[in-house]
C-alpha cells in the first residue's frame, strides 16, 4: 500500500524524514477550491493570437473585479463566451479576440452578462 | 443577546443549473426527483404556469401550456459542490455557519453592529460568488430567523431581507400569520390548534404554556418560548450522529429476476457499508427492503423487509453477505419490483465493539481501506464486490441530466470565443 513518501524507511532512518512535503498540488496553485473559481473549457480559436487555444481550460473567478483589458466569461444572448473587456468612455464593451465581430455592449438590454474574470488557463498536451 | 440568521437559496437546484447555463435564465425550469418522477424544484416561471411540487412529470410533460419548460434530471454532485461554495463564502463573512440542509444555513450574526448591511452584503457576494440567489431572516432565535427568512422570500418589497430582532415588528407579522407558517409546528398540531382556537402566531405565542404543551408537548413549548424571543436551539456545527445510513434507489425499469435484484442489492450494501466507512462507524444491524408500485397494482401488489442484528461491522464483503441471505428470504417470483433498500442501523464508532471473543479481522480492515483509497483515486466504485455485477442496465433513470459542471473534468462549463 502506498503511503510512502520518503520519511518511514526500514533499514536506515531517512535523513529527509522531518522535510517531507508531497508531491505538488495544482488545484492548489490554481486554488481551484476557492468558492470563487469555476474551471471552463474553451471551445472555439479566435483568441489563439492571445495564447489560449481551443480545448484549453480556463480557470475564471466569479470574486475579482474585471478592469479594461480583463479577459472574461460573459453571457451573451444565451451563450456563455470569452470575449476581452474593454472601457469606452463609461460604457463596458466585450471585443473578440481576433476583431471579426463588432463589439457588444455589457448592458441588460443587450442581454450581456459579465459572468466571471480569466485568472489562468491550463493545457495538457499529451 | 443572541442573534440568529437564516439564509436560504430561492430554488436552489434551479438556481444551481441556472448558474451554468444563461439560456435558462429566463426560462421556466424544474428539476425532477431521483428517476426522473416528480417535480422537486421550480423556478417562479415555473410556477407560475401551475407546476407544483410533487406533480409526476409523466402525468404532465406533455401538457402543451407546458411545452416551454425545461425539465432536468437531478444532479447531486453539482448541488452538493454549490452548497459547499454557499458555506464557504458565508463563512468568509460570518463567524459561524451552521448547514441545516443542502440550500438554507443558519448564521451566528451575535455581536454585529449593522446587521441589515451585512445581511444585504452577505445575499450581494453568494449572488455574486456561486450566482445562486437567496433571502435572508434575522432575530433573536433560530425560530424566529426561519419565520423572518419565510416572509423576505414572500415579499418582494422587502427585497431579500427581514429583520425579526424588535419586538414591535415581529408583532405586527405575529397577528396576521397562521400558526402554521412556525418552522417545527406539523399539520397534525395545527389542526388541534385551530380546533383550541389558536389560529395565529400570536394567539400561540399568548396562549396558556400548559395548553400549548397539552396540545404540542414539549416540542411546542419550546417553539413558544422560541417564538418569545428566548432562545432554546443553538447553532450546532455539525450534522448529529447519525442514526443510520441508507441506501435505497427506485429502478428506471422493473425487476423481475432474482440475479438481477441480488447485484442491486448487493450495490446498495457495499455503498452503505463505504459510507459507514468514511465516517468512521460500524453497524450492528441491516435492514433490506424491496417493494412493487403501489401505482401498478394490476401486476399484483407486494412488499417484503427482513432485519438481523449483526456483531458491528463496515467490511463491504460481510454486509453483502447478511444482505444476501435477507433478499433470499424477502424475495418473491412474479413481482414486478420498483424499488430496493438497504439500511444500516445501531452505529457505534469504528472499533468501540471489539471483543475479544471476536478479534479484529485486520487483514479485511485494510482490504476495505485499500478499496476505499482506489475508488477515492481512480473513480467511484472502480473496485467493487464482483456481486454487484457489471450491466447494472437497472438504473435510475436520469435521461435529462446536466453536466456535473464543477466536479467532472470532462464535464465543466463551455464557453465559446467570441
Amino acid at each position: 500500500m502506498s503511503g510512502y513518501a520518503g520519511d518511514r524507511t526500514t533499514g536506515f532512518a531517512s535523513p529527509a524524514a522531518d522535510d517531507i512535503e508531497g508531491p505538488i498540488d495544482l488545484s492548489e496553485a490554481l486554488d481551484l477550491r476557492r468558492p470563487s473559481r469555476y474551471p471552463v473549457r474553451v471551445s472555439g480559436a479566435t483568441f489563439a493570437a492571445r495564447g489560449i487555444l481551443p480545448d484549453d481550460v480556463l480557470v475564471v473567478d466569479t470574486s475579482v473585479t474585471a478592469v479594461h483589458g480583463s479577459l472574461v466569461v460573459a453571457s451573451v444572448a444565451g451563450r456563455s463566451m470569452l470575449a476581452e473587456l474593454r472601457k469606452t468612455g463609461r460604457r463596458w464593451h466585450l471585443h473578440s479576440g481576433d476583431g471579426c465581430r463588432p463589439p457588444v455592449e455589457v448592458a441588460e438590454s443587450s442581454d450581456v452578462e459579465i459572468w466571471a474574470a480569466v485568472t489562468g488557463v491550463v493545457r495538457l498536451v499529451v | 443577546m443572541p442573534v440568529f440568521g437564516l439564509i436560504d437559496a430561492n430554488s436552489f437546484y434551479c438556481s444551481c443549473q441556472r448558474a451554468f447555463d444563461p439560456a435558462l435564465k429566463r426560462r421556466p425550469v424544474v428539476v425532477l426527483s431521483n428517476n426522473d418522477g416528480c417535480a422537486i424544484a421550480r423556478t417562479k416561471e415555473a410556477k407560475a404556469l401551475g407546476i407544483k411540487m410533487g406533480d409526476a412529470w409523466h402525468l404532465i410533460r406533455k401538457d402543451r401550456k407546458l411545452a416551454g419548460v425545461e425539465w432536468l434530471s437531478s444532479n447531486y454532485p453539482l448541488y452538493a459542490d454549490m452548497s459547499r461554495r454557499v458555506f464557504e463564502v458565508l463563512t468568509d463573512l460570518v463567524p459561524r455557519v451552521e448547514p441545516y440542509s443542502i440550500d438554507e444555513m443558519f448564521l451566528d450574526l451575535s455581536g454585529i453592529n449593522d446587521l441589515e448591511s451585512l445581511c444585504v452584503k452577505l445575499r450581494q457576494d453568494v449572488s455574486q460568488i456561486t450566482k445562486i440567489p437567496t433571502c435572508v431572516g434575522w432575530g433573536p432565535t433560530k425560530t424566529i430567523a426561519k419565520l423572518a427568512n419565510a416572509i423576505a422570500k414572500d415579499r418582494p418589497e422587502l427585497e431579500g431581507v427581514c429583520d425579526l430582532t424588535g419586538a414591535g415588528a415581529r408583532e405586527r407579522y405575529y397577528r396576521n400569520l397562521d400558526v402554521g407558517e412556525v418552522w417545527g409546528i406539523g399539520r397534525r398540531s395545527v389542526e388541534k390548534l385551530h380546533a383550541s382556537n389558536i389560529r395565529t402566531i400570536s394567539h400561540y405565542v399568548d396562549a396558556d404554556e400548559k395548553l400549548i404543551r397539552a396540545i404540542s408537548g414539549i416540542l411546542g413549548e419550546r417553539i413558544q418560548s422560541e417564538l418569545r424571543g428566548d432562545s432554546c436551539l443553538r447553532l450546532s456545527d455539525m450534522a448529529p450522529q447519525r442514526q443510520g445510513v441508507s441506501c435505497t434507489r427506485s429502478f428506471g425499469r422493473p425487476i423481475t429476476e432474482p440475479e438481477e435484484m441480488r447485484e442491486a442489492v448487493c450495490g446498495f450494501a457495499t455503498r452503505a457499508a463505504e459510507k459507514l466507512r468514511g465516517e468512521g462507524l460500524e453497524g450492528g444491524h441491516i435492514a433490506v427492503f424491496i417493494q412493487t408500485s403501489p401505482h401498478a397494482r394490476q401486476w399484483g401488489w407486494y412488499s417484503g423487509q427482513r432485519a438481523l442484528s449483526i456483531p458491528a461491522t463496515n467490511d463491504t464483503l460481510v454486509m453483502v453477505r447478511h444482505a444476501t441471505r435477507l433478499l433470499r428470504e424477502i424475495w418473491r417470483p412474479g413481482y414486478r419490483y420498483i424499488k430496493a433498500g438497504v439500511h444500516l442501523t445501531d452505529l457505534s464508532p469504528d472499533g468501540a465493539q471489539a471483543s475479544l471473543l471476536e478479534p479484529r479481522n485486520m487483514a479485511a480492515e485494510s482490504a476495505m481501506r485499500a478499496m476505499d483509497e482506489i475508488n477515492q483515486r481512480y473513480g467511484k466504485q472502480v473496485l467493487r464486490p464482483a456481486s454487484i455485477g457489471v450491466n447494472r442496465n437497472w438504473s435510475p433513470r436520469q435521461n435529462m441530466l446536466s453536466p456535473r459542471y464543477t466536479t467532472k473534468l470532462a464535464e465543466i462549463m463551455v464557453a465559446g470565443t467570441f
